[in-house]
């Protein structure tokens, strides 16, 4: 199709043309075009076919106002193609029908419509019950949009986040949202602009009419120009508000594309104050066809040409509700549409000079008449145009009827914050009542027409957000007021939803996405399902894609009409967010793997360290292939290894509360930890249940050093905080997790190692088990060196800033390299301290594990009954309780393989706990494990019956139960 | 959850950035004499107010402090503790 000549208004870019395919044939548009546009302009008509009853659907808004143009685009479902801006190669494919898109085998369906009442998929088909699942697979097949390919890959890490603050955020980019954003930017304050449409500019965009002697397209491009040069004002062009949350958080979708690093970001603002400034839609007329192809909004018509460069057909008929139809008509008429007729609902209150104009030109301008049927199949041919005062009608014949109602403000954002809608009946739009305060509304959402008083309410909103957020004066708002208050007022608008003669408007659609009628409104409104809100959900109006705009205003409508409802009652229907659809990963965010990293992280890679999640870090698993690190286990065992325990929380308090703050929170007696020892203790939670374990040194007067489990130091201060918030203690908590590293030096041979590498006496005799000591380590490093025992072997803990970490590690290996020391992973510990029958919180314990359970309970100081020990009371009360399950160590009986963590333990069909853990030891050559199982078969020496059910694998295993730890039980290896 | 929340230190947050720590209950009752049911009561029962109600917040991405505010739970807002006006 031959585009019309340049000019200014135009937002393509002629000379650039970008190729595509529908259906599989090659078609051209040029730069600029959506995927709507481009295909109108290749002779497409037919888009997609409708939900229900397979009608040809084409272009009708240019805003994918309703699921009209959905398409699959390049394998994606449901795009829409009227603002699906067009991109070279894509390939794009229409849904919902069978054989051609323009011969639709299931087209007969449009046919069977009085066997499909309102609701009839509620009604019919139950019963008898047992044929609902064969009747939902038909009715599945034959109705829907698009499909989702499951085996498409989406591409990863396409989307993007953006989290802003502003004192003012401006929804909305057209004349009364510039003006906003420009009043408020002025006064100095902070200001986000969010406009779904590429450019901003809204329906000054493409219009000529003139005011004050100037163009619209051309005030529209100056106020755009003036937004420019504010570095506290930023404009997001096609972001598109999704919804307007609690306490003024904005968020909003932005499209993006090949040339920019997403194809969608998730925008958030966190706003001060909000100007909702979101313009309108047009409103739609109803009558009988009034969704077929060829059918458009009289705006839409006249944005093909002005916008796109498309003449929208040869020979128009009009059907309007204000004077932006009159205008859209005159102009097209200029361009060259040859335009057979005009009818305008209104009987009075046109602008003259449209009339005049119009008249000069020759065309027939049919006041209070309305189309009430278009004609053609399956493309619009000609229509019927009535009057509505009855009686008359007019045939015409033509390619394209523009028609709509007038317009309806856009309030969706309003209705998300709070406000309630309520016909106006002077402008016959829905506006907000009881607006929240901090939102403020301009423009057409507060009823202004009149291009002057539409960027004057936007000025006025803008002054009065930033007044709120501490900037405007009261004089700007002051004078603001004052200009609003003299310029015209809000127009009177049109209540007409329905064309006259539609009958029983069979086929009038309110809803295109669900196929809902006028006749279906009537049947839901007779059934009782007579308010929106019902109606809605019976008849099916407005559940998709278009909640709000198509169907949103004129359902409310027409029931009043049935039910004789004043239309001064009627409130439209919820619109939920998101407001315009969003793409699921753009939800999901970009997918980074956020880690921690230890000062060891990249010396562990280097030693070919196998690295896995670890809550928030990213740790070594395993330093060879083998996942069972068998090699690295013998090595600690019988020689000494070394690993990263940097991870672990690490904690100093101090102040004249710290004591009373550790006696409240670990359940020993800490008044017992002296300088220069460790103590092992325990935190539970209010039920006894351990939530942290660690060890407690004290390192001066009122001075204490302890460390928390890896999984529990971010939660740590805010457990010590919490539990002392009504104690007012005098401490200080202070987390040096990250300020320092730590190794674990583990084996036999560790003694000689670390003597290897400091001054300080490391003797038996001068450092023994469980003691704390501060050493100097190689050149003046100086460790916090704990004797512990975790793996069971003779082992120092070293903590050393992080800067040195590294520097410490490497001595360690250098000076081990004679009792051959190698580093180990978190598997080999994890066997070792099984082994030696140590519990991991969250391995050996679930949410009702207490204590006393995990056979920990000489830990408890049950004799404090003042420190307000948390945790305490629980133990007392539940010392004795029976059914609690207990933890025990077992050896499975002559099996060459463990079970899985979390197997059972059954005794015939009931079941009697679980396996904690299950591995082999090598020192012991068995499997061995731990299992949490009831009083009755936590008896030393009994059977436990085991059962998994892996993958459909069912297994069975054997084990006795037996002492722990399994390995050196009186601890001597520790202890050397 | 797009709330704020008003940190006595850093002023008014999103949400996100604090921790719930329940409702206001008092200090934890004395262990000696306690029994089993007023623990109970103590650590698990709620009065789960529909309206304003006094609870606490820990600012966990911020200061690490714990404070109490109002809390309107039927419209998730901040609100003030009765009796005060706020300017």
């Amino acid at each position: 199709m031959k585009r019309l000549p340049s000019f200014p208004t135009q937002r393509v870019d002629l000379e650039k043309s970008l190729s595509f395919t529908f259906q599989n044939k090659r078609m051209e548009g040029v730069a600029g075009d959506t995927v709507g546009t481009a295909l109108f302009a290749s002779g497409v008509r037919i888009v997609s076919r409708s939900l229900k009853y397979h009608r040809p659907r084409g272009l009708y808004s240019l805003d994918g106002e309703s699921a009209n143009t959905l398409v699959n685009v390049d394998g994606l479902p449901n795009m829409f193609a009227e603002g699906l801006p067009l991109k070279e190669g894509m390939k794009v494919r229409a849904q919902n029908y069978r054989g051609s898109l323009e011969k639709d085998r299931l087209a007969f369906i449009d046919r069977l419509d009085g066997f499909m009442p309102a609701g009839f998929y509620y009604r019919l088909f139950h019963k008898p019950q047992r044929l609902w699942p064969w009747f939902e697979k038909k009715i599945r097949a034959a109705a829907g949009t698009g499909e989702v390919d499951v085996r498409r890959e989406h591409p990863q890490g396409r989307s993007r986040e953006l989290y802003l603050k502003a004192e003012v955020c401006v929804l909305g980019g057209g004349p009364a949202g510039m003006s906003a954003a420009l009043a408020a930017a002025r006064t100095g304050a902070r200001v986000v602009l969010l406009e779904a449409r590429p450019n901003l500019g809204g329906y000054y965009d493409w219009r000529v009419a003139e005011n004050g002697g100037r163009p619209l397209y051309e005030l529209g491009g100056e106020l755009a120009g003036s937004l420019g040069g504010f570095p506290n004002l930023e404009v997001f062009t096609q972001a598109a508000v999704t919804g307007l949350w609690g306490d003024n958080l904005v968020t909003a979708a932005q499209t993006g594309g090949p040339d920019l690093d997403y194809d969608e970001r998730y925008i958030e603002v966190r706003a001060h104050q909000v100007v909702v400034a979101m313009g309108c839609i047009e409103r739609p007329l109803v009558f009988e066809n009034n969704e077929r192809p060829g059918v458009m909004q009289p705006s839409a018509a006249l944005r093909l040409a002005r916008t796109y460069a498309i003449l929208p057909g040869k020979r128009a008929v009009f059907s309007v509700g204000d004077d932006l139809g009159l205008e859209a008509a005159l102009d097209l008429k200029g361009l060259g549409l040859e335009v057979a007729a005009v009818a305008d609902c209104r009987t009075e209150g046109q602008d003259r000079r449209l009339l005049e104009a119009l008249a000069k030109e020759g065309v027939e301008v049919l006041t209070g008449w309305a189309a009430s049927a278009a004609l053609g199949e399956p493309l619009v041919k000609g229509c019927v145009l009535g009057s509505l005062s009855g009686g008359e009608t007019k045939r015409c014949d033509c390619d394209l009827l523009a028609a709509s109602a007038g317009v309806s403000p856009l309030a969706g954002a309003m209705t998300q914050a709070g406000a309630k809608l309520r016909y106006d009946t002077h402008t016959g739009f829905f506006l907000p009542r009881e607006i929240p305060p901090g939102i403020h509304p301009a423009g057409r959402v507060s009823g202004y027409v009149n291009p002057r008083s539409v960027e004057a309410s936007g000025r006025l909103a803008g002054l009065m957000a930033a007044s709120m957020a501490g900037f405007a004066s009261e004089e700007e708002l002051a004078q603001a007021r004052e200009e609003l208050s003299g310029l015209p007022g809000p127009a009177k608008g049109v209540q007409l939803a329905t064309g006259p003669g539609i009958g029983k408007g069979r086929k009038s659609f309110i809803c295109f996405d669900e196929d809902g009628t006028v006749k279906t409104a009537r049947q839901s409104a007779a059934q009782g399902f007579d308010v929106p809100e019902l109606a809605k959900r019976f008849g099916g109006f407005g559940l998709g894609p278009s909640q709000g705009y198509t169907p949103g205003v004129n359902l409310p409508l027409v029931l009043g009409q049935a039910t004789g409802t004043p239309a001064g009652d009627l409130s439209p229907t919820t619109q939920r967010p998101p407001l315009k659809p969003v793409f699921m990963s753009t939800l999901a965010g970009p997918g980074h793997d956020i880690f921690k990293r230890t000062p060891l992280y990249d010396v562990s890679l280097e030693l070919g360290g196998v690295m896995r999640r670890v809550g928030v870090w990213k740790r070594p698993r395993f330093f060879s292939a083998d996942k069972t690190s068998r090699a690295e286990i013998k090595n600690v065992r019988e020689n000494v290894g070394l690993i990263d325990v940097s991870t672990l929380g690490k904690f100093r308090i101090h102040g004249p509360g710290a004591l009373k703050a550790l006696q409240r929170v670990y359940i020993s007696n800490m008044a017992t930890v002296k300088e220069g020892r460790l103590k092992y203790s325990a935190m539970l939670n209010d039920d006894g249940c351990l939530v942290d374990d660690g060890v407690v040194t004290k390192v001066g007067e009122n001075d204490y050093y302890f460390t928390a489990s890896t999984g529990r130091a971010g939660e740590t201060a805010a457990w010590f905080r919490y539990h002392t918030r009504y104690d007012n203690l005098d401490y200080h908590l202070v987390n040096l997790t990250d300020v320092l590293g730590a190794i674990n030096l583990a084996g036999p041979k560790a003694r000689e190692v670390l003597a290897k590498v400091t001054l300080d006496d490391v003797s038996p005799e001068a450092f023994k088990f469980m003691d704390y000591k501060e050493i100097t380590v190689g050149d003046g490093v100086v460790a916090r060196a704990m004797r512990l025992g975790f793996v069971g072997e003779l082992s120092y803990e070293l903590h050393v800033p992080a800067g040195a970490t590294r520097y410490v590690w490497d001595l360690l290996m250098e000076a081990g390299k004679e009792f051959s020391i190698a580093p180990f992973g978190l598997e080999a510990q994890f066997v070792l301290r099984l082994e030696k029958g140590h519990v991991i919180i969250g391995q050996e314990s679930e949410a009702r594990t207490n204590l006393i359970d995990l056979g920990l309970g000489f830990l408890w100081d049950r004799h404090d009954l003042l420190s307000g020990k948390i945790g305490a009371p629980a133990l007392r009360f539940n010392e004795f309780q029976p059914g609690r399950l207990k933890l025990v160590g077992f050896h499975l009986d002559g099996s060459e393989r463990a079970p899985g963590d979390g197997a059972i333990v059954v005794s015939g069909s009931d079941i009697e706990g679980f396996v904690c853990t299950s591995r082999h030891s090598t020192a012991l050559g068995r499997y061995i494990g731990m299992a949490l199982v009831t009083g009755r078969l936590a008896v030393e020496g009994g059977k436990l019956q085991i059962y998994q059910n892996d993958n459909n694998l069912p297994e069975r295993f054997t084990a006795t139960v037996v002492p722990t730890p399994f390995h050196d039980p009186e601890g001597l290896r520790l202890r050397m | 959850m797009s709330n704020t929340i008003t940190c006595p230190i850093c002023g008014k947050r999103d949400h996100y950035e604090f921790r719930f720590g329940n409702e206001e209950r008092g200090p934890a009752p004395a262990q000696k004499g306690l029994t089993p049911e007023a623990y109970v009561e103590y650590v698990h029962l709620r009065d789960n107010k529909g309206g304003p109600q006094k609870e606490w917040w820990y600012h966990r991405d911020g200061c690490g402090a714990w404070f109490t505010i109002w809390r309107d739970t039927l419209t998730n807002r901040e609100v003030s503790a009765p009796g005060e006006v706020k300017p």
